[in-house]
């Protein structure tokens, strides 16, 4: 099987290329990097007018398999991936049963393939049953397919069993990943602590909450030597601590949401939950100083934490709603809107070379012999339908906004999963 | 056109807040015949204990001559969305044409109001809003100074928790009297300062140049979350007793949303000063219930 993808412009930043070229792809690896590349029997994308990328890898979605399939599945997930110009996916452990076991990531595994649009990389929990409690089998975990270790949507409260898990697993090339919040500085928190949560009579969380964790596992970072990964940063205080911490040799990577690169604390006024989310929009302090760090380098990736649920779960009271939203379908336009002035070759590294290196997976450039894995996007602006998402989750704060930047074709090892608005399933392509 | 629904006080244009005062006024010098909201069904939906509002805004309906229903639902039965919308529909279906609502969370009148197509009353959301008391508290004020203009008034306590400080620090500043906040850091965060709105931590540095000082019930609750050390320790810095009332002027006026603790956030000379204005406050809800109701059912028309 051969795909041609022709007549755009390639960002390869490991390459140093940002030029007119084409790619050919065949038995699901790069095979050619040239101009006016002439293949006769390759299916074509006709990638005139657009760019073309290493594939973009997503490290932090919510596929929500096992357990909550009413929310996602890993069918729906992946289709929302490749419509929203994602190759790859790292999901993330809080599913239920929690991945904590080694059968239970094969099973991800397992459906993950069957489904046949993006490749999915399972993360691991950092401790059973995500309580904080006991250490999660790493050897075993990273054997059935793990790429990374994360307690993800809660923060370990014990930092002794956190040190322990580090030190244990320090053996491992997974990265930990950390989501910081503290939980008795959260409370009940519903949005960010400030001005508008005054206001409103809500539960506020501080920046603090986010502050004090990231500033712990730096250090438990540089005890165990582990590598590290800071997810969705959303404090201008964090970035601090990261820069600090890098001056010490830390080993410690970080990213950053569109979410939070586009939104603040401001959407509460209608006490709907739409932009409830965990951690919290910021003020436009922490706003500004995200987008600073994207720009001078202190951020390593663009993540979404796309975490669909159902519009019922979401029209609940703001204190009964679950936290966060689809994000893999808007995510290049917002990152495009947060960001305009970002130059391509760094928004190909946060999105492709950077997540790919930070997880150990392959990608992240398109030369002769790499994973035929390629994203084919363009600035042409559009308006957002959540209705027409692919993901089962329909509810995003983005909903009805016009964003600039959109995903045209999505490439998985040499097959074209999605293109001319459609995700095409793999058996499709090849019968 | 005046608003369909009362949320907060800022529903209200400084007129039409004007003339609700003027209206409850007008009621309390002379009760207005039993029609002005004849027939009307009005529903007292109560999802937390009340009892002062909860009686105020029923004896109000019934001064109005409206068809008055109570249902005093527990917290947990109404609060899926979904629920409030159909909630909504079948309420509207069955005929209530103003919902009057007290919940435990914040947000939740606007939530109603949204999906229920008549009038809804907020008769207090979690720590958000209570605008029926802050528009008392202004009568009272009103009735005291005959302006609002350039008035200094302090509200002291738990702010944080407080739907009707909330309430009345919109109210005051949209009618330009000068507000003074008054409690420790835990209850009254530095975000509160805004133009016209001040943050202090003394309260005897604050009393001797106030017109009125608000005092808020404190709870005990906050103790055991790591709020406040002790009563003990509260009262010492913010309790309105004897030896502060000295400071007071002379001509200026105390108020209480109630229920008060008594030898907590002010002691019995207080309540026995006679620049207290307690009952006058309760006196008046009656009446700005009335003319809330009448404002929004009736609109502008009946010249107060």
């Amino acid at each position: 099987m051969k795909t041609l993808i022709r007549g755009g412009r390639l960002v390869d930043p490991v390459h140093g290329i940002d030029a007119q070229r084409d790619v050919l792809i065949e038995n699901g690896f790069v095979s050619r990097i040239g101009e006016n590349i002439d293949a006769a029997d390759a299916r074509v994308v006709d990638a005139s007018g657009a760019i073309v990328a290493p594939g973009f890898i997503d490290m932090h979605v919510h596929l929500r398999e096992p357990g909550q399939t009413h929310k996602e599945t890993i069918a729906t997930g992946t289709a929302a991936s490749v419509a929203g110009g994602f190759t790859a996916v790292a999901c993330m452990p809080n599913t239920e049963p929690a991945l904590d076991s080694a059968a239970i990531v094969s099973e991800v595994v397992r459906r993950a393939d069957a489904a046949g649009l993006a490749r999915v990389y399972p993360v691991g929990a950092i401790t059973k049953g995500r309580a904080g409690k006991e250490l999660a089998p790493y050897h075993l975990l990273a054997d059935a397919g793990c790429v990374a270790f994360s307690d993800d949507g809660s923060t370990p409260r014990d930092a002794r069993v956190l040190r322990n898990a580090a030190r244990y697993a320090s053996d491992l090339p997974c990265t930990f990943i950390s989501h910081c919040e503290d939980p008795d500085l959260k409370g009940a928190a519903v949005m960010n602590e400030g001005p508008a949560s005054m206001r409103l009579g809500l539960d506020g969380a501080p920046g603090l909450a986010e502050d004090v964790i990231v500033a712990r596992d730096l250090l438990i970072a540089a005890d165990s030597g582990k590598a590290w990964h800071i997810a969705h940063v959303s404090t201008a205080t964090s970035l601090d601590l990261i820069r600090w911490a890098r001056t010490r040799g830390v080993r410690v990577t970080c990213e950053v949401t569109p979410h939070h690169l586009v939104f603040v604390d401001d959407r509460f006024d209608d006490y709907r939950a739409d932009s409830k989310v965990n951690p919290p929009l910021r003020s436009a302090h922490d706003r500004d100083a995200l987008r600073a760090a994207v720009l001078d380098g202190t951020v390593d990736a663009f993540a979404t934490d796309h975490a669909p649920h159902g519009l019922d779960e979401k029209a609940q009271l703001l204190s009964l709603a679950p936290v966060g939203f689809s994000g893999l379908e808007t995510a290049l336009g917002a990152y495009a809107l947060a960001l305009p002035q970002l130059p391509l070759a760094r928004f190909v590294e946060l999105l492709s070379v950077n997540p790919a290196r930070i997880l150990g997976v392959p990608g992240g450039t398109l030369g002769v012999g790499s994973p035929g894995d390629v994203t084919v996007f363009a600035d042409r602006a559009w308006t957002v339908d959540a209705r027409l998402f692919r993901s089962k989750g329909k509810n995003t704060p983005f909903d009805g906004m016009t964003l600039p930047r959109r995903s045209l074709a999505t490439v998985v090892e040499g097959a074209v999963v999605f293109e001319h608005g459609r995700v095409l399933p793999r058996e499709e392509v090849t019968a | 056109m005046p608003p369909r629904s009362l949320l907060d006080v800022d529903d209200l244009r400084n007129d039409e807040l004007v003339s609700v005062l003027d209206r409850a006024v007008a009621f309390r010098d002379n009760l207005p015949p039993r029609d002005l909201l004849a027939g009307v069904p009005v529903l007292n939906l109560f999802f937390e204990a009340s009892t002062r509002t909860a009686t105020s805004f029923t004896l109000a309906e019934q001064r109005v001559g409206a068809d008055v229903i109570t249902f005093a639902p527990g917290a947990s039965s109404l609060g899926k969305g979904e629920t409030i919308a159909d909630t909504a529909l079948t309420l509207r279906g069955i005929g209530v044409r103003v919902i009057v609502v007290r919940h435990p969370e914040s947000g939740f009148a606007r939530r109603l109001a949204d999906v229920f197509d008549g009038h809804v009353v907020n008769a207090g959301d979690g720590t958000h809003a209570h605008p029926t008391q802050a528009l008392l508290d202004l009568m009272t004020l009103r009735q005291e100074f005959r302006r609002f203009d350039g008035l200094r008034v302090a509200i002291v306590g738990d702010i944080l928790h407080s739907r009707v400080a909330r309430s009345n620090i919109v109210g005051m500043r949209a009618l330009g009297i000068d507000v003074t906040l008054v409690g420790p850091a835990t209850l009254l965060p530095d975000d509160f300062a805004a133009p016209g709105v001040r943050v202090e931590r003394d309260l005897d540095a604050v009393l001797a140049r106030v017109d009125a000082v608000m005092m808020l019930r404190i709870q005990r609750e906050r103790i055991e979350y790591g709020l406040l050390p002790s009563l003990e320790d509260y009262t010492q810095r913010y309790q309105l007793n004897r030896a502060r009332l000295r400071s007071l002027r002379g001509d200026a006026v105390i108020l209480h949303p109630g229920p008060y603790n008594r030898g907590v956030e002010l002691t019995d000379d207080v309540l026995d000063d006679p620049r207290s204005r307690y009952v006058a406050q309760v006196h008046n809800g009656v009446f700005v219930r009335m003319a809330v109701l009448d404002l929004l059912v009736n609109g502008a028309a009946v010249p107060a």
